[in-house]
């Protein structure tokens, strides 16, 4: 057989940011009717380079060549133009919009401007009959399961007639009957002759579905396996580099008093469906207990319900005995509850102001940040800020610095320097390393434990699952809105975890 | 030079350029409307730098004009946007008169209560659009454009009717009775000249000057030194944060509207308390507008605020003089204005990304 | 009542409303495109003035009208510039612009007609059916128009697709910048048309009394939609025809009578605002950044 030209060729893409080389001189290839699995630890540059390949973002060198020809990608729509499709890791859809208005958004079919859907209706009937990725075409995205909602944006890149089909962690928010079918459509569309690329950090999943395995770690292509000398381990070993880098000393103490009791708490989640139902379980004192679950299977719910939000549609939380649903966010910080949000940009720390600020943002309205005349005492605010400065290595150049300047995992410390300062009795800690360097995530794990060690009940949500095996004494996992399963960690293996994650064994 | 130092230097830079920009622009307009410039900067001087009086003119005007903006600047910090102030002076002045006319007390007592019944009169005309946008969702822009109106509508009956001081007397000008003297807001021009500065009878620099400094000492004192002002100000930055902290946001907002219709309530004070010694609902129209721009150009800042009111009194002044002796019209002011604060905010925008940018590099 | 009567009564009535139906289709364009535009009430504010000022420029009612669609997407193309190239609060452009417009129509006036306040009559007209603007009549099938190019038509899709996730427009290859520029300049344009059926036979300030604010309560009571928006302007514009018939016959102070349509428009929004809901990405710049 002649060797085929790739498909798609990337070669020598380098892509800079302030500070950090995302993409270092990666050079990758895709065959026709092939899968190729991108691998990489959160921040390895994968999303990045395939940012750059769909046009939005530009590299600072490096060239494409789609079918032996080089092409200028400077946007979507000449990715869209040269057969590249991309399923975003965030939907891109527009929710009141029908499933027809969103596929065909930005592709229309029109006759002097007007719309007309009698032949892309029938185009997509027939790439719903040829791919099995039914959806009602009237439906209002909004509407829908993110199941279907996956399927729509695939139809978006079919209809484009899409040869090169990125998916940027696709199964992420699947159930595994959801990913079954998505990776069943995956073999479909490679029989078809499409070429795939398959972004994963899940590696069963990797090895089920990928013809080849390229392996990225801090922006830098590690290696290219074939399918048949991959295995777990050493793909492991090549994402991580050395073999297990984070060791964490989590001795299990004897855990204390029950600190916090979720019992049948049910609440809706933002399209009214319910998000949790009759959820409970309970953490002690001198404990770390995991949430592991598929990312949308309530976890957001449940931290909101324990953190914030008032109303619960049903069921109790409890901390140390006190029912806290109706009281306020103060109310509850000044019981001990400390929080290390999901997305610290959003929640987590005023950026425009400084340090001193954000350091003490929260007890900012105690003594002794206040007087007894409601006056801030700004030097005990800059002593407490530069005492924790020190205390957790925030890299800054003072404790003036406005929080925008520092980088994601300062950024981060800063967050956990401040709710570890308030003692709490409940530290909830949501995906505390999403988007943090291997250094700032070894450091978060170390205060967790110091959390722990110092008495606290710590409730850890997670994705990602090595996360909660090194972290948990105890795990949960959360399935549609329900703890399904406990396990003691000892008692317990990542492969037994992941398989009640999805839904199975019930 | 520090960092920081460096940083605040360019944030400066905007509102520099925004007032150089716009001077141009009114050079500009001024040829094209066929004057010479240097008569136009003759009439401008004369109305505004040549005499003591003129300086202390412009002082006195900036009073309104001050109290104004920092009632717009307060409700921003929270991230209220008080386009009402005009609607809430209108009924805090006319709350204020009748307590000057009708309590009979003492002057020590007389005066502090008609400012405080200003702010009562101007916080209750905020209170309504204040609920409907903490508890409804409703943009407090187009509530308080319509509270606006409905106040010049209803002193205009107030006036007219129930409270007109003037019936079967005929006037054009519907106005209430006169306010007692104990209310009076008495000049202090002779304590001016105490101090050197020989500032004439004609010009009114009277109590509400004392008023409007206290004013805004308080909104900084409150804003800067204290915790609730911490809370303000996080507020307008971040909702969401500052539901996270345990702020408690929809108090603070509230609470935010209430105090800068407050503080817009002070506005008419000088107008019916120093110059009419009645109420009219004809004074000072148009402050609420010029109180947006000036909270603006003073980037809601107690000190930018400062200089801006007495830098539109200022403009407000040139403009009377361009009217006087040159063919400008004084509504030249309004377009200058107008594209002043275009210009400020976008530059401010391209000098922010630029520090942003500078930042991320420094960064560690 | 007789038959003549009610259709004296009901040709007014979309006269009074026309105005504001106008400028409430422009904010449904423009918020539709993800723009809040506050300066419909001075963009009116100038077209009032431009329509008059250019039927007497020009000679003609018709280039005077497209002198003021031709000022009005000017005024408009400031704000666009503004808010989606250089990303400004949407709010804070429009104020600014409200105060520009104020001062440019007095400016003019005295400039043009010597006077600050009010301009000259202007000897041209539009031709009128019953007492009324054939323009307040076109109000019908532009709205139909409106609703036909929103939801009917590419242009519209994609207008639409902006305003609710234009991340997504763009992934899609769509020009987001290019669709809230033409959002913002339609709205400046349907301010001109306004400015037609306002009061086209002389410009006095203050005319346009508040009419843009209360297109943009129409456009919210109408929940962005332009039949909607036209609705709830028919509903100011009718109550207003039917408070000045009635204005001499009940004994109320004129004063309450002129707040009425305010107090109607607080009404209105404090008992449907909440359920409503805009455009999901209405007021925010789109970043397209690498950050």
């Amino acid at each position: 057989m002649p060797t085929a030209l790739p498909l798609l060729r990337m070669e020598g893409i380098t892509k800079i940011f302030p500070g950090v080389v995302a993409n270092d001189h990666i050079s990758l290839e895709l065959m026709a009717g092939e899968i190729l699995a991108l691998v990489g630890e959160n921040g390895a540059g994968k999303s990045t380079l395939m940012k750059i390949l769909y046009g939005l973002y530009r590299p600072d060198s490096g060239e494409i060549l789609v079918r032996g020809e080089k092409v200028r990608i400077v946007g979507p729509k000449d990715a869209i133009a040269r057969g590249i499709g991309m399923v975003h890791q965030h939907f891109m859809l527009v929710p009141p919009f029908s499933v027809l208005e969103n596929i065909v958004l930005g592709s229309e079919t029109s006759t002097l401007g007007v719309l007309s859907s009698a032949k892309p209706s029938a185009e997509i009937a027939m790439l719903m009959e040829n791919n099995n990725l039914r959806v009602e075409l009237q439906a209002k995205v909004e509407e829908l399961p993110v199941g279907l909602q996956q399927r729509v944006e695939i139809l978006k890149i079919l209809y484009r007639g899409a040869e090169i089909l990125i998916f940027d962690e696709p199964t992420a928010v699947l159930t595994p009957q959801e990913s079954d079918e998505l990776f069943k459509t995956f073999r479909r569309m490679r029989d078809q002759g499409k070429g795939i690329i398959f972004i994963s950090h899940k590696l069963d999943e990797v090895l089920d579905i990928a013809d080849r395995i390229t392996v990225i770690r801090r922006g830098k292509v590690i290696r290219t396996l074939l399918r048949a000398e991959a295995t777990k381990p050493l793909i492991a070993e090549l994402m991580v580099g050395k073999p297990v880098l984070l060791h964490v000393d989590n001795p299990r103490l004897e855990a204390g008093e029950t600190v916090l009791k979720v019992e049948g708490l049910s609440e809706l989640g933002p399209s009214g469906a319910p998000a949790l139902r009759e959820l409970g379980f309970e953490v002690r004192a001198a404990e770390i207990y995991g949430i592991a679950g598929v990312e949308g299977n309530g976890q957001s719910e449940l931290v909101k319900a324990i953190a914030y939000r008032m109303k619960t549609s049903g069921g109790t939380v409890r901390l140390m005995g006190r029912e806290i649903s109706l009281l306020d966010v103060r109310e509850r910080r000044e019981l001990g509850i400390a929080h290390i949000p999901e997305d610290r940009h959003k929640y987590g720390l005023l950026l425009p102001y400084s340090l001193a600020d954000n350091f003490t943002l929260g007890s900012h309205h105690k003594a002794p940040y206040v007087n007894g005349f409601g006056v801030q005492n700004r030097k005990r605010i800059a002593q407490a800020a530069r005492a924790l400065i020190a205390a957790f290595d925030v890299r800054t150049p003072s404790e003036l610095t406005p929080a925008h300047a520092l980088s994601g995992g300062n950024q981060q410390k800063v967050i956990i320097a401040r709710e570890m300062a308030t003692k709490p009795k409940l530290l909830l800690a949501n995906q505390p390393t999403r988007g943090v360097d291997v250094g700032a995530t070894e450091f978060i794990y170390k205060q967790l434990v110091e959390a722990k060690k110092g008495g606290a009940a710590v409730l850890l949500v997670s994705a990602d699952l090595d996360e909660i095996m090194s972290l948990s004494d105890r795990i949960g996992v959360i399935f549609k809105g329900k703890i399904i399963k406990e396990f003691e960690r000892e008692a317990t293996t990542k492969e037994e975890v992941g398989f009640y994650m999805m839904g199975e064994g019930k | 030079m520090t960092r920081v130092n460096k940083y605040t230097l360019y944030e400066t830079v905007a509102p520099l350029i925004g007032f150089l920009a716009s001077m141009i622009i009114l050079v500009v307009i001024v040829i094209i409307v066929g004057e010479s410039p240097a008569k136009a900067a003759d009439a401008v001087w004369k109305m505004t730098f040549s005499k003591t009086a003129r300086v202390a003119t412009i002082l006195s005007t900036a009073i309104p004009l001050f109290l104004a903006g920092i009632a717009v600047a307060f409700g921003f910090r929270a991230g209220v946007f008080n386009i009402g102030v005009e609607g809430q002076y209108f009924f805090g002045g006319f709350v204020g008169a009748m307590a000057g006319i009708y309590l009979p007390l003492p002057a020590w007592l007389h005066v502090p209560s008609v400012v405080f019944f200003a702010m009562i009169g101007g916080a209750l005309w905020a209170l309504i659009p204040a609920i409907l946008k903490v508890a409804r969702g409703i943009h407090e822009v187009i509530t308080t454009i319509m509270f606006n109106s409905i106040a010049l509508a209803l002193v205009n009956w107030l006036v007219n009717g129930p409270f007109s001081g003037l019936a079967g007397k005929g006037s054009l000008e519907a106005q209430t009775a006169h306010i007692r003297p104990t209310a009076a807001f008495l000049k202090l021009n002779a304590g001016f000249r105490a101090l050197g500065w020989d500032v004439p009878d004609s010009v009114y620099l009277d109590y509400s000057l004392i008023v409007a400094m206290i004013a805004g000492f308080v909104v900084w004192f409150v804003l800067f030194r204290l915790r609730v002002g911490f809370d303000v100000r996080a507020v307008g930055t971040s909702p969401d944060v500052s539901l996270y902290a345990g702020i408690r946001v929809k108090r603070i907002q509230l609470g935010a509207f209430l105090a800068s219709g407050a503080l817009a309530g002070l506005v008419g004070l000088q107008e019916v308390f120093a110059i009419r010694g009645f109420y009219t609902y004809e004074i000072a129209s148009g402050l609420g507008l010029d109180g947006i721009a000036i909270a603006l150009i003073g980037r809601n800042s107690p000190v930018g605020v400062v200089f801006s009111s007495l830098l539109f009194a200022f403009l407000k002044q040139a403009g009377y003089g361009l009217q006087v002796y040159t063919k400008v019209p004084n509504s030249v002011i309004y377009v200058i204005t107008g594209l002043m604060i275009l210009i400020i905010v976008v530059t401010n925008e391209l000098v922010s990304r630029y520090i942003r940018a500078l930042r991320k590099k420094e960064a560690v | 009542m007789d038959l003549n009567t009610v259709l004296e009564f009901l040709l007014k009535g979309l006269d009074t409303s026309a105005p504001i139906a106008f400028a409430a289709l422009g904010g449904v364009f423009s918020e539709k495109s993800g723009v809040f535009n506050i300066a419909l009430e001075g963009i009116m504010i100038v077209t009032a003035f431009a329509i008059i000022w250019g039927s007497i420029m020009f000679g003609s009612i018709w280039l005077g009208l497209a002198f003021a669609i031709i000022l009005g997407v000017a005024m408009a193309a400031i704000h666009a510039l503004v808010t989606v190239t250089y990303k400004v609060d949407q709010i804070v452009s429009g104020t600014a612009l409200n105060i520009l417009a104020f001062g440019v129509a007095r400016f003019l006036s005295q400039n043009v007609f010597g006077q600050e306040t009010q301009s000259a009559m202007n000897p041209y007209a539009f031709p009128s059916w019953h007492g009324i603007s054939v323009f307040s009549l076109l109000l019908i099938p532009i709205t139909a128009l409106a609703w036909f190019v929103l939801y009917k038509t590419v242009f519209g899709l994609r207008l639409r697709s902006v305003g609710e996730n234009p991340e997504s427009a763009d992934t899609l290859g769509i020009n987001v910048v290019l669709m809230r520029y033409s959002g913002v300049l339609i709205s400046g344009l349907m301010c001109g048309l306004a400015a037609a059926v306002l009061y086209p036979s002389r410009w006095v300030s203050g005319m346009t009394g508040g009419r843009g604010f209360i297109a943009l309560a129409a456009m919210i009571f109408g929940r962005w939609d332009p039949i909607g928006a036209v609705a709830a302007s028919m509903l100011f514009g009718f109550a207003d025809t039917a408070r000045i018939n009635f204005e001499s016959k009940i004994p109320i102070p004129s004063q309450f009578v002129q707040m009425f349509p305010y107090v109607l428009a607080i009404v209105v929004l404090a008992g449907v605002v909440g359920k409503a809901k805009g455009p999901a990405a209405g007021g925010k710049p789109y970043e397209k950044g690498e950050d």
